[in-house]
């Protein structure tokens, strides 16, 4: 089985752009990343990070 | 908007919590025990109970039982929460508790009955992963119905390392499992030596990426804040956390085969990623460790932050100690020693096991409705666990440097200063504290499981924990002016699309040019496929987890090739369905046993199996008299060779027939020679096969040699 996936994979043309065009995809994706994540406004910011604390009942229950 | 009343599912919780413990508590004593099978070999007990098959039912009962546990009730609990939802449906959740906790007890048989497939942490035989398979699926399923329907708009970061999780531990069972069955228990792999090497550890170190550690991420990143009572310090920087680790941690794989065999290139790349893979890793750390600005008072009373500090603080020690460790040059001097399990313990004790024995007293009392039963005895558990793991890791530290500064030292003529011997009883002392330090680790978790015990019948389970929460309104797609990744953190499957994409990309791009450049892997005319004999020894060898303490791969030093032979070369492997270069020497490398200066009688092999103390005084190698007595399963022979042919591998046609013949004529010489050595057996034992197996070992290469 492994056989046909090699006969494949062998036949890829031009398969050493391949390393380079991802390298370049994922460095501009972190450079996007980075400037969004800059941007980010803090009002949002405050509202995502209170997910996991905005549950009342538990709040409420101190066990030590 | 009109709010709905609905119930959080609180029973599946507690299951999951009760295994966790109770896998918890086995898979350590497993540890125990195979840590002191290195100081008394006598504890070696039959077959069943040899280091060779009890070291992977700790490695798998750990990773596996006690932490896969641990990620499904913490996941299970705060999931729920953060999407103010109950779980789609209870069916699914009954079905993946009882088929995980299945999985654990079919391990737990077949790995001490030596069905394995010969892999680190993958050593399960294939119906296992197939069943493997389909319990993931259903948790998936499970898991995005119930992101599906939740009534939060936004998928808090835990969720994101959650589904990350899901997709990459699919994509790496799958991919790891490639095995080709030649019977109902029994499978090849379907990579061979290099190419199957670099699997290995692509999945072996994405089993610590992804199985130890993002889904624990995602834990400290909803149970941190919950115990501290504020948020995260940064989300902006789990933002940055989550993709650049998913994107790194998925090529830092060969960092394990450093100076091996494996093509220089791929070497490199699995340095350079590793290495900033400290980057994300120490930004994660801080994020939890800050969490805490302002409340490190609390962190003096409170026991449960102090578990998650200490939890914290491994993850960073052990998160930089890693990068350091991929760097060739210390791993010339790491690699196969006892600095490694020091590495691993420090993850596996500080940072698993900590954050979840916090979770566990943060989360039994409020899911029964209690208080905790004794915050004494939870000081207590906290100081014997952070105890436990100094006293487990300077130990195996220091055996670590000695034993890899014995391996590499000279006299002032040149020779090498220590035979392997000297260097394994010398680690006797270090292995004896060790499992003082493990004693102490387990003795706390013993207690905790004493203190929930006493908690959990102070309260009543609230099986259905009452909840209310707005619908959520219909999503009308991207808002005009909203930011891409606010669009992606709303939608599950494009988050799961796109992290199943960084992964792939990773993965690919580091597997899939060993395959398509033949030069990676050079062919070396001499090496033949295994005899049957020598085939049915390997199948052995592999059944008892020899590779768990010897290593076939000898690195270009000058210390290694004095000690063992030549260095070992890529192109001698292309038959190894499933390679076996191993990763740890308590015992020496075994790659040229069969040629050169290593060569032994096969009456010396023949004796040493016996009893391996009779001709290496002070061995800790359990003795194997079942090969004396087992016979050789020669009705498998032919099923084997078709096998191998499938995979490639270049028998003649028809060879499957006669290759019982060829079994027997080579093991009547064997038994032949033997004969001179005043030993008399019969031809179709097992220890006939092993000898012929271990014979055969780096002799094709000393042929060209010649």
């Amino acid at each position: 089985m492994f056989k046909f996936i090699k006969q494949y994979a062998e036949k890829i043309e031009h398969a050493q752009v391949y390393p380079m065009i991802s390298l370049v995809i994922f460095f501009l994706f972190f450079v996007v990343l980075l400037y969004y994540v800059k941007k980010m406004d803090k009002q949002s910011i405050a509202t995502l990070s209170n997910i996991p604390l905005d549950d009342k009942d538990e709040s409420t229950i101190t066990n030590l | 908007m009109q709010v709905e009343k609905f119930n959080y599912d609180n029973r599946i919780v507690r299951n999951f919590a009760y295994a966790t413990m109770i896998w918890g508590a086995v898979g350590m004593l497993a540890g125990l025990w195979v840590a002191l099978q290195l100081v008394f070999p006598a504890m070696n007990i039959t077959q069943y109970g040899s280091f060779g098959r009890l070291r992977p039912l700790h490695t798998n009962a750990v990773i596996f039982a006690f932490v896969g546990n641990g990620i499904f009730m913490g996941v299970y609990y705060s999931l729920q929460r953060l999407c103010k939802a109950r779980m789609f449906s209870d069916a699914l959740s009954k079905i993946h508790f009882w088929g995980w906790q299945l999985i654990i007890v079919a391990a737990a048989i077949t790995l001490p009955l030596g069905l394995s497939q010969g892999a680190e942490y993958a050593e399960l035989i294939w119906p296992i992963d197939l069943a493997i398979t389909v319990i993931w699926v259903l948790f998936g399923w499970n898991m995005f119905g119930t992101i599906i329907k939740r009534r939060e708009k936004h998928l808090y970061v835990a969720i994101w390392f959650y589904i990350a999780t899901f997709v990459t531990v699919a994509v790496l069972h799958l991919v790891r499992s490639g095995e080709l069955p030649y019977s109902w228990l029994k499978s090849y792999s379907f990579y061979a030596g290099v190419q199957d090497a670099l699997v290995q550890w692509w999945y072996g170190h994405n089993a610590v990426a992804f199985f130890l550690t993002t889904p624990y991420l995602g834990l400290m990143y909803y149970f941190m804040p919950k115990a501290a009572n504020r948020p995260v310090y940064s989300y902006r920087l789990s933002i940055i956390h989550f993709w650049a680790l998913i994107f790194l941690y998925i090529w830092a794989g060969p960092h394990h085969l450093l100076y091996t065999a494996l093509p220089n290139w791929a070497q490199s790349l699995g340095v350079v990623f590793s290495v900033m893979l400290i980057f994300p890793s120490w930004g994660g750390m801080i994020n939890g460790l800050l969490t805490l600005r302002g409340a490190w008072d609390k962190v003096r009373d409170d026991v449960i932050l102090k578990f998650m500090v200490v939890a914290v603080t491994a993850y960073g020690m052990a998160t930089f100690e890693g990068p350091m460790l991929s760097l060739k040059n210390v791993s010339a001097i790491s690699h196969y020693t006892d600095w490694i399990v020091a590495h691993v313990h420090v993850g596996a004790l500080g940072w698993n096991g900590m954050l979840t024995f916090g979770i566990l007293y943060w989360m039994m009392p409020r899911i029964f409705g209690t208080t905790l039963y004794s915050k004494k005895l939870a000081n207590n558990h906290f100081w014997l666990g952070t105890l436990g793991i100094v006293f487990y890791a300077v130990p195996m530290y220091w055996a670590g440097f000695t034993q890899s500064s014995m391996w590499k030292q000279f006299t002032e003529s040149g020779q090498l200063k220590y035979t392997f011997l000297e260097t394994v009883t010398y680690m006797k002392p270090f292995y004896a504290m060790r499992s003082l330090g493990g004693t102490l680790y387990l003795v706390g978790v013993l207690i905790m499981l004493y203190n929930i015990y006493k908690t959990v019948k102070s309260g009543k389970l609230i099986a259905d924990e009452p909840a209310e929460a707005a619908a959520l309104a219909k999503d009308s797609g991207r808002h005009t002016g909203e930011h891409w990744h606010r669009w992606i953190e709303r939608k599950p499957v494009q988050l799961m699309i796109l992290s199943l994409v960084v992964v792939l990309i990773g993965g690919i791009i580091e597997i899939v040019p060993t395959f398509m450049i033949k030069s990676n892997v050079p062919t070396i005319s001499s090496v033949k496929p295994y005899t049957p004999l020598e085939l049915q020894g390997r199948d052995i060898y592999v059944r008892e987890g020899c590779y768990t303490c010897h290593s076939q791969m000898i690195r270009p030093f000058r210390s290694e090739t004095e000690r063992y032979g030549e260095y070992s070369k890529a192109g001698e492997f292309v038959y190894d369905h499933p390679f076996q270069w191993g990763s740890k020497r308590t015992g020496p490398d075994l790659a040229r046993e069969g040629a050169g200066n290593l060569k032994k009688s096969n009456g010396w092999h023949f004796r040493h199996f016996r009893e391996p103390s009779s001709m290496s005084e002070g061995s800790i190698m359990p003795p194997y008299p079942i090969f004396l007595e087992q016979e050789i399963d020669t009705s498998e022979t032919a099923a084997k060779i078709r096998a191998m042919q499938t995979l490639g591998v270049p028998y003649e046609k028809g060879f499957d027939k006669i290759a019982n013949i060829n079994l027997m004529q080579q093991a009547n010489s064997i038994v032949e020679s033997l004969k001179t050595d005043s030993i008399r057996i019969g031809p179709n034992k097992e220890v006939i096969a092993v000898i012929a197996y271990l014979q055969r070992m780096g002799t094709d290469i000393s042929k060209t040699n010649n």
